[in-house]
Formats: C-alpha cells, sequence, structure tokens
C-alpha cells in the first residue's frame, strides 16, 4: 500500500470546500478559510511528551489498548480519541432494553478512564488520515502520531438486503435500528420494546461474520420473557440467514422450546429478498412473507469506513472492507506504524468485547516492545479469548456461557476455536450461577476499561 | 455476618511495619525486592478468635482472611500435596520474581490475595465467583482441576506454584502472601509477593468499601494482630464456580 496519502488530500471534501469559499487560489497563497484554519490547527491537547500512540475509538479495543500501551511505558504519550462524548457498551444492552438492569449499568465516562489510565481522551471525529506524514485529521484539528491504532468498530452493510437503495437503508436504520452499534439505536430499541402492544417482533440474525454471535438469540428470549412477564400478546420472529443458532446452539433451542414455545418462531436459513419498510413485510427466498409490527432488522456488518478513508481496507473471508493487517502483529500490510483492531480484524474470531479486551492487552504490550525497537512477529501473538454470557431469563435471571481461545491451523492458513467449552444449561444450579456471572463479568470488563 | 467485629485494625496512616528479615529470609526472594512488601505480622485465628493450627487447616478446603488491608481478601488453602518449589514467576511489569515453597509440616499450605489479576472479581460477604477447585470438581476453566478458579471470565491459576496463571485471560500471578507456621503450628501472614492488585481495587470498590466496612477509610486500614479466618462458605453467601 504505497499510494501517498499527500495525493489523496488533494482530492478531499476539506480541500474542495476551501477552494470553493475562497473562490480562486493560486501558487502558495494560503486561502483565508475558518474552516481551514480551525481544521488544519493541532488539536487543543497537551503537546506529545514522548513518542505519541493515537488510537481512533475507544470502545472494548481502544480503550484497553490506551490503559495498557500507558502501563507499558508510561513514557509513551497517548491519545484516545473518540466521536461519542459518552461511553455504552452493547454488551449486557440487551437486558437494558428488556428492563432488567438500568441504563447506568452499560453507560460510562470516558474521562474516568483517561484519568485513570493517565492517557489523554480527544472527543472527534476523524475524518482523514494521512499516514505519509502521520496526521490525524479530526473536527478538532489535527493529530500527530508516531503509531495509529485504528479501532473504530463495525459498520453495517445493508447492501444484501438494498442494492445500493440509499433511502431504503436511511428508512430502515431509522425505523428497525438493528441496535447492534449501542448508543441511540439501544434507546430505540428500548421504547420499541417498552411501547410494544402485541403483535409479531422480528428479529433478524446476518450471515458473515457479525458482531456479538448469540446477541440476536439472546434478546429473542429476552423480548419473549417481557412479553411473558407483562402478559402481551406478541410472538418474537426470528428470520435467521444462517442454517442453524451460530453458537450456544443448544441451549438456545431448548429455551425457546421449554420457555417461550408460544412467544418465539425460529427460521433458520431464511435469506431475505425484500422489506417495505412502510407496509412492513418481509420476503424471504423461499417465499415465506412475514408481517410484523415492529423490528430489529439487524443487517449483515462491514468493517468501519474509516478504514477506508485511512486506506487499509480489504475484503475479508467473511466481510466487507475489514483490515489489511498480518493477523499475528495486527501491523497494516506495508505500514507497520498503524494497527487495527477489535471488530474490524479480518481474522474469524468472535467480534465481541471480551474477545477484543484480551485481544487488546497483547497488542497493547506488543505496540510496547515495537516502540522499543522490537519486531513483532507470530511468536509475539497469543491467543485472545473469547467468554460470554447469554441470559436466557430475567426472573431469575439465568444464563448460558461459552469460553474458548484460538489457535492457527498452518495447513489450512487460518484460525479456529481451541480448548472450547460452553454451559448451556440454563435450567440448572449452573443456570441460575451464570446469571450471576453475567452481571459480574460486565462489570469486570468496565473495571478494566476505566479503572 | 457481623463485620464490626470482623478484624482488630490499626488507626488509619499507620504506617507499614517492617518485619525482622530473618522471617522473610529463605522463604522468598524477589530479584530486587521491589515485589515483596512486608506488612505487619499477623496471626491467623478462628471465628471465635482461637489461633488456627495449620495442622487443622481442611485438605483442600478455601478459607478466607483480610490481610493486608481490612477488605482485601484472601485464600488459604491446604493442598491435597506438596507445592513446586522455588517456583519464577513474572508480572505484568515483567518484573520476575521467586515464588518459594508452600508452607507447613508437608509444604501443602498456601495464601494468595483473593483479588482476580485479570479484572479484581474477590469474594465479598454477598458471593464469591473465585476460589480452590478440588481435584475431583470439574472445571470450564481449565483441562484438571486442583487448581484456583475466578469464574467470572475464567482465569485459571496454579494453586501448587505460587498462582502461576494456566489459562483464561489473566497476564500474571494472583499476589502471593508470605505466611511462616511457628513451631507451636500457629499460622502468620507478615507480606505480600507479586503484583498486588490493592490500589485499583480500593479505587474501583469505593461503593462496597461502604457497604461492607463502613466507610472507604476504614477498608483501607492494615490489619494488626490478628486476622478472622472463615471457610469461604460461611464468608460469603453464594459461591459461583464452573
Amino acid at each position: 500500500m504505497a499510494l501517498s496519502r499527500r495525493d489523496a488530500m488533494k482530492f478531499t471534501g476539506l480541500a474542495a470546500v476551501t477552494a470553493a469559499a475562497s473562490g480562486y487560489a493560486k501558487g502558495n497563497e494560503s486561502p483565508k478559510s475558518a474552516a481551514k484554519g480551525v481544521l488544519l490547527s493541532p488539536a487543543p491537547i497537551p503537546a506529545a511528551k514522548g513518542p505519541r500512540v493515537v488510537i481512533v475509538g475507544a470502545g472494548p479495543s481502544g480503550l484497553t489498548i490506551a490503559k495498557y500501551v500507558k502501563k507499558g511505558n508510561p513514557n509513551i504519550d497517548v491519545v484516545l480519541m473518540d466521536k461519542r462524548s459518552v461511553f455504552m457498551s452493547g454488551f449486557i444492552s440487551n437486558l437494558v432494553a428488556t428492563g432488567i438492569l438500568p441504563l447506568e449499568f452499560i453507560t460510562h465516562d470516558f474521562l474516568e478512564g483517561a484519568r485513570n489510565g493517565n492517557y489523554t481522551f480527544l472527543q472527534a471525529t476523524a475524518h482523514e488520515i494521512d499516514r505519509t506524514a502521520k496526521v490525524v485529521y479530526t473536527n478538532e484539528g489535527t493529530v500527530k502520531y508516531d503509531v495509529l491504532v485504528l479501532a473504530p468498530g463495525i459498520d453495517y452493510d445493508y447492501s444484501k438486503w438494498t442494492n445500493g437503495d440509499v433511502e431504503l437503508e436511511n428508512t430502515l436504520k431509522t425505523k428497525f435500528p438493528g441496535a447492534f452499534i449501542a448508543g441511540s439505536e439501544t434507546l430505540s430499541l428500548k421504547s420499541k420494546i417498552e411501547n410494544f402492544e402485541g403483535g409479531v417482533f422480528v428479529q433478524t440474525v446476518p450471515g458473515g461474520n457479525y458482531r456479538c454471535l448469540p446477541g440476536p438469540y439472546e434478546r429473542s428470549c429476552l423480548i419473549a420473557d417481557y412479553m411473558k412477564r407483562n402478559k402481551i400478546k406478541g410472538k418474537v420472529v426470528i428470520l435467521d440467514e444462517n442454517p442453524n443458532i451460530t453458537i450456544k446452539a443448544d441451549g438456545f433451542h431448548s429455551a425457546f422450546e421449554k420457555l417461550y414455545k408460544d412467544y418465539i418462531t425460529y427460521m433458520p436459513s431464511s435469506t431475505i429478498t425484500s422489506i417495505d419498510p412502510h407496509k412492513q413485510k418481509i420476503v424471504t427466498e423461499l417465499g415465506e412473507e412475514i408481517d410484523f409490527t415492529d423490528a430489529a432488522l439487524y443487517s449483515r456488518v462491514r468493517g468501519n469506513k474509516l478504514l477506508e478513508i485511512a486506506g487499509v481496507a480489504k475484503d475479508s473471508v467473511f466481510n466487507k472492507a475489514e483490515a489489511n493487517i498480518d493477523p499475528f502483529t495486527y501491523q497494516v500490510i506495508g505500514d507497520l506504524n498503524v494497527f487495527c483492531t477489535g471488530d474490524v480484524r479480518p481474522m474469524g474470531f468472535s467480534k465481541s468485547a471480551n474477545t477484543a479486551n484480551t485481544e487488546a492487552r497483547v497488542v497493547a504490550a506488543n505496540i510496547v516492545k515495537y516502540m522499543g525497537g522490537q519486531e513483532l512477529s507470530q511468536k509475539t501473538w497469543t491467543s485472545p479469548h473469547t467468554t460470554c454470557y447469554s441470559a436466557v431469563e430475567s426472573d431469575p435471571l439465568r444464563a448460558i456461557s461459552v469460553n474458548a481461545g484460538y489457535a492457527y491451523d498452518e495447513t489450512k492458513k487460518s484460525f479456529g476455536f481451541a480448548n472450547a467449552s460452553t454451559m448451556e444449561k440454563w435450567d440448572s444450579a449452573d443456570g441460575l450461577a451464570a446469571g450471576k456471572g453475567l452481571i459480574e463479568w460486565g462489570n469486570g470488563l468496565y473495571r478494566d476499561f476505566f479503572n | 455476618m457481623e463485620r464490626r467485629g470482623f478484624l482488630k485494625v490499626i488507626a488509619a496512616g499507620a504506617t507499614i511495619v517492617a518485619v525482622n528479615p530473618s522471617l522473610i529470609r529463605g522463604t522468598l526472594y524477589a530479584d530486587d525486592g521491589r515485589l515483596y512488601m512486608a506488612y505487619e505480622k499477623v496471626q491467623l485465628v478462628d471465628g471465635a478468635g482461637t489461633p488456627i493450627k495449620a495442622s487443622s487447616l481442611e485438605k483442600e478446603v478455601t478459607y478466607i482472611f483480610n490481610y493486608p488491608y481490612a477488605s482485601t481478601p484472601c485464600m488459604i488453602i491446604n493442598l491435597p500435596e506438596p507445592t513446586e518449589q522455588e517456583v519464577t514467576l513474572k508480572s505484568d511489569t515483567g518484573e520476575e520474581y521467586v515464588w518459594k515453597n508452600g508452607v507447613g509440616k508437608d509444604r501443602t499450605i498456601v495464601a494468595y490475595s483473593a483479588i482476580c489479576a485479570h479484572q479484581l472479581t474477590h469474594p465479598t460477604p454477598k458471593d464469591s465467583f473465585i476460589k480452590y477447585v478440588p481435584k475431583a470438581t470439574p472445571t470450564m476453566a481449565y483441562s484438571k482441576s486442583g487448581i484456583i478458579v475466578c469464574s467470572s471470565h475464567l482465569s485459571a491459576y496454579d494453586a501448587h506454584a505460587g498462582a502461576k496463571v494456566l489459562g483464561g485471560a489473566a497476564t500474571q500471578p494472583l499476589a502471593a502472601i508470605v505466611l511462616t507456621v511457628a513451631d507451636d503450628d500457629t499460622i502468620w501472614a507478615v507480606g505480600v509477593l507479586g503484583s498486588d492488585k490493592f490500589q485499583d481495587y480500593f479505587r474501583a470498590f469505593k461503593p462496597e468499601l461502604k457497604e461492607f466496612y463502613n466507610g472507604i477509610a476504614q477498608g483501607k486500614q492494615l490489619v494488626s494482630i490478628s486476622a478472622k479466618t472463615v471457610k469461604l462458605t460461611e464468608y460469603s453467601k453464594e459461591i459461583i464456580q464452573y
């Protein structure tokens, strides 16, 4: 990837706007644009007091890397940026949307993480990255880096449903958000469930390697549980693009059967061919027509567009526009100073907070080594851990869980689960214990991010 | 549980009492001393205040005492067989230190901080996710039992080898509590070896210090004279283990 970002900058919207605002700027005269002055000046953060790591995206991956790079070498200047002013987690959010836990549980303070972790938090949106000059352009101004970490997470990929129809995509996003990117979507889902009077609630499960494999099934259980608790005559219809439940299948199947027989209809291998957001009707490849009252339409996912802006995106085996990185070092192919982590990684790891958190500990240690002059390789890699709990019932809270690492298969040239185990007996004492485990698991993650 | 009488604590602000080096010589050594901190020498006593004898500790049972602070729980376990010896361990910061061995007649008694080195999960009067898992009890966290498991994120630690990490997300061992067994078979805690998580714990659990220890400052008081030691099943209302 030897393309010059300097050249690319000439074509950015910023340059165009500047030219338009100032009329005709010739030669080296600098145009008198207020926008240029603000956007091309350094962002209002302290000058770097050592080599600087800039992390874009303060989710589970970015928060963990910021903390542990600083811990690993306090002389490194760490800047963590995010466009949001408040942290809200996707994990545990199904319990919030269904009224089991308060919103405060998943809502946290970026500044607390910056104070305790001794790094700089900058609330800003990155809109351009010049990898030659090593500068991130943001709405707050420019930020120079020595090492850049891109951890921006997923975007949705609606193309299979909309075929490029932007109006349809926007309508779907507004009326029936997938609620797998935490924030307004989470609040929308919460109010949809609270205000549901009866009828069919559709939850789709996408193909590809989507974020939070058990999430749509857990949510379906909890919405059904909500209907049961509140005596709402309703049904959750799960339209799953996959041939079977993608994880903890025994546990979810048994919960659907034993707890929610009258409340959940599970439809595997359901490829959607059309969605009418106004008549609220979905048609599948098999010709089934589903009329729905409300829905959480979870589309396929792709790497966040920031990767394309940075020129580091490449379609993976699973999803579009994920990170073009060495799978062991997380460094961009051809640009060792740029790391991509978390849900933008192209490896088939579970796109989940615990995976991102454990992965980030390893990457943070490797960034410290790299900045100390060491070369990274397969030998400096250790596996992330995927440990997660899914609630299936609220009162008492019961859950199922999975615990797995990953190993690289040299012949297949791909990663597979290693030492995987699951606990899927939600109706046993273990299921009750896992309900408590789920809460402590979440609190542990928040502690690691912010304490 | 009556928390007021749980521990005799010394006044806030009291300095750490240096332990006589003769006490620790031959018991442990950290490469440059930075990963060993001597605290007040404290005797482990039962619920009635009677000194606990090393030989009376039941095998494979997790007991809890709070040390070196009023709110920091530790595990003491009498293992089924002698521990390994001279185990070299590494902290997150890359510092190496040596955990010498278990104590007692058969070298089977070990003590570790019960604050998980991963994300600070620990026993409270309400519940506990961390404990020693006896050899006959299976665990999701690792292929064999007879180890310490934190069932929050399934980190597994080798109870026989200085709480070295065996599996899961933890990246450093549990801090070890340095014990001595006196000639009369009584047990004493004298210091902490390895990278402890006490300051992170104090910062993260302020509401808990208020709830269980009558205040943040009270929870941060150093323990002196004696530490009440009870079975985990008595200490926590509920034990969660996979």
